[in-house]
């Protein structure tokens, strides 16, 4: 146990907070020059429009992708928890994109993505010219296109969590509202769902901090682009720190994304902890 | 690694994990460990030409084990400056000229990055001209291998089916795009969804429409005389860009097609040309059948063709890591990559010409332009060459898929890059 502590330690928390530093500094990121600027990069992300649309776009592709991969997860969870013969070929289906890099579905989402890819010619080849998109290049639609390629690839992994959830719930407790008379939303609504608590919790937290840190799929489909229609925290931060040469601002706002993901677990788990106690 | 690089070199481990993963490493058959061998890094598009330099340099030193990683332009700029600032970069790497780009010389030399070259034998033998855009206070700190172009590349046999030639004119260029479009071509492919070729058809047309004989455009911008948004030929040039969008003179969704596809569309013969610079021509080979043939011409952007001229300036330049491992290795090779006969022959594969002049080079014909362009001085630098950082850089790429997209007018990006060259 000691020697885990002390090297997470050594290579997580010193780091992280060392790290932090920098951004009441001016360093560029390359040589020796820095001097002690207080608080000035954090009140520069006020005043920078960029910084206030990547965040308020890291904002809503996060709460799309968490509403939606939970709730596809669910109904993903919901059909392989059933007796059907397929069920755990299924489930190995469903949850495989999950274990493949985003990186690698980024570079095959882009592909299918393109003007003249598999997406638009699949469209075509059903008679459904008429919805083809510029999914990538459309700046109205990129956004989502990249919450798409995150939802398809994570919703096997929330399946898998509300899976644990489902089959712990005692199958006694079913039958017994059954003879009372329930149906299957009503069982549902009444026992399934305040058991699957913990589940949620879980899974909302994970889907919350994936949303915000997001950065693969964005830098691989779009670089941010087109313009800045799918800037997020996480690829301004690296613009910064890597491109304009502004290491100190980049980490100011790495700063602010770190509280902000803190602060908002903190809030749905004791929300969600609170409804798990009442229910 | 000093105990301050530490935190920052963990922060991007990560990063590096995943670019690493992005980039493709050639270790040489029976080559030996990283501590041993001369460690190089490079462009992805300076593949065919540091392949074949180094093969050449392993057999006049078999002794000399190398390593060569390459990445695309982006990762590589973040693998390097990561490397540098926690002492691990390479021992020689490819760097740019000037200081528009984060990988600039004149962004890296200040901060002891890079080693200083003025006494190597070559040194002397560099252009004034060439030598303003690898210098930093005066000292030498990079090789330049190749002076390379920006034009239009094109597909000889696509050009002969659409029954078009060379434009001189910007009459021309549009008679270009109808004809293409009517024999159900392209003109011009264009693969706006990756950042750095947006600039690409600006810089062609800011290069005649800016840069006239006599300009004092970056002088007067760095004085505060005159700005981007002040200045007709910039609008002019993001004009005629938008122009030649709404005439289809490009691919299809050009913000949502790649570079490689784009350039695949040239290859195949799908689209007749695409704006470029001239080291992409062989990524466009790799796509074409057997024997097709390239061609390239100045784009150019008024009626009066002997007004055009094209943007031309060092290219692929190498600099020592003022750490490096093994710095007897990386000298030999840098000078043997500043030899005549092997500059020449990386020019030839680059489809460029030697930056240090030399009277043995026979340039390959069909990008001969670029050669007659330089001799007439009717070539000029890079925009962002003289740019006084990265942002401004950026500020164009994004604009111009904010164009695309029509988020933006151009005078809202020349606004915006305004901004950019004022927060230096």
């Amino acid at each position: 146990m000691l020697p885990a502590l002390a090297l997470y330690l050594y290579v997580v928390l010193v780091p992280s907070f060392r790290g932090a530093g920098y951004a009441f500094t001016d360093w560029s990121g390359l040589g020796e020059r820095m001097s002690f600027v207080g608080l000035e990069n954090f009140a520069r992300i006020f005043d920078d429009s960029a910084a206030q649309d990547a965040l308020w776009q890291t904002v809503a592709i996060t709460a799309v992708i968490t509403i939606v991969q939970n709730v596809v997860g669910l109904l993903l969870a919901l059909g392989v928890h059933s007796r059907i013969r397929s069920r755990n070929a299924l489930r190995v289906l469903f949850f495989a994109p999950a274990v493949m890099t985003p990186v690698v579905t980024a570079y095959l989402w882009r592909y299918l993505y393109a003007p003249e890819g598999a997406l638009n010619t699949a469209l075509d080849a059903l008679g459904l010219g008429a919805l083809r998109q510029n999914w990538l290049g459309d700046p109205g639609l990129a956004l989502w296109s990249v919450a798409a390629i995150v939802i398809w690839q994570f919703s096997g992994y929330s399946m898998v969590i509300f899976l644990a959830g489902l089959q712990s719930v005692p199958r006694e407790l079913h039958e017994a509202a059954g003879v009372d008379g329930a149906g299957a939303v009503q069982r549902f609504w009444h026992i399934t769902r305040p058991l699957l608590a913990s589940a949620v919790t879980i899974n909302v937290m994970l889907a919350l901090i994936g949303g915000f840190k997001l950065f693969d799929q964005v830098y691989v489909t779009t670089g941010g682009g087109p313009g800045h229609a799918t800037e997020t925290l996480s690829t301004l931060i690296y613009k910064n720190a890597f491109q304009f040469g502004d290491f100190a601002y980049s980490t100011a706002i790495a700063v602010l994304l770190a509280v902000v993901v803190a602060a908002v677990s903190a809030v749905q788990y004791r929300g969600l902890r609170q409804q798990k106690g009442s229910s | 690694m000093t105990n301050r690089r530490l935190p920052a070199a963990l922060c991007v481990l990560a990063t590096g994990a995943l670019l690493a993963a992005c980039s493709n490493t050639a270790t040489p058959p029976g080559g030996g460990t990283a501590s041993a061998a001369l460690r190089i890094a490079s462009n992805s598009s300076e593949k065919i030409a540091l392949d074949a330099a180094i093969a050449a340099f392993k057999r006049a030193n078999p002794g000399i084990d190398v390593q060569v990683t390459y990445a695309d332009t982006d990762p590589y700029l973040t693998t390097l400056r990561t490397q540098l600032s926690s002492g691990t970069a390479p021992d020689v790497f490819f760097a740019f000229p000037a200081k528009g780009n984060a990988g600039a010389v004149q962004v890296l030399a200040p901060s002891g990055y890079l080693q200083d070259l003025s006494a190597r034998p070559w040194a002397g033998q560099v252009p004034q001209d060439v030598k303003t855009v690898t210098q930093a206070g005066g000292k030498q700190y990079l090789l330049p291998v190749t002076f390379t172009g920006i034009g239009a590349i094109y597909n000889k046999k696509a050009m002969r089916e659409v029954g078009g030639s060379e434009p001189t004119t910007w009459k021309d260029v549009l008679d270009l795009c109808d004809k293409a479009r009517t024999a159900g071509r392209t003109a011009f492919a264009l693969g706006n969804q990756t950042p750095w070729v947006t600039q690409l058809i600006d810089y062609a047309l800011v290069s005649t429409l800016v840069y006239t004989p006599g300009s004092t455009f970056d002088a007067d911008l760095a004085g505060g005389r005159t700005s981007f948004a002040a200045s007709t030929g910039w609008k002019g040039a993001m004009d005629k860009y938008l122009e030649l969008s709404k005439r289809g003179c490009f691919s299809k969704d050009p913000l949502g097609t790649p570079v490689e596809t784009a350039l695949q569309q040239v290859g195949k013969g799908e689209a007749v040309a695409a704006v470029q610079v001239l080291a992409t021509a062989g990524q466009i080979r790799d796509a074409a059948a057997q024997g097709t043939e390239l061609g390239m011409f100045p784009l150019p952007a008024t009626d009066d063709a002997q007004a055009t001229r094209m943007p031309g300036a060092v290219g692929t330049s190498y600099a020592i890591n003022a750490k490096a491992r093994d710095r007897a290795a990386a000298e030999k090779f840098i000078d043997f990559l500043a030899q005549p006969q092997i500059m020449n022959d990386y020019a030839a594969k680059s489809n460029a010409a030697p930056a240090i002049p030399n009277d043995a080079f026979a340039p390959d014909p069909a990008f001969a332009a670029l050669l007659e362009y330089q001799k007439s001085g009717r070539t000029v630098p890079f925009m962002d060459q003289f740019w006084p950082n990265p942002k401004v850089q950026q500020a164009h790429l994004s604009g111009v898929q904010e164009l695309f997209s029509g988020a933006a007018t151009p005078q809202d990006v020349l606004t915006e890059m305004d901004k950019a060259y004022k927060s230096n």
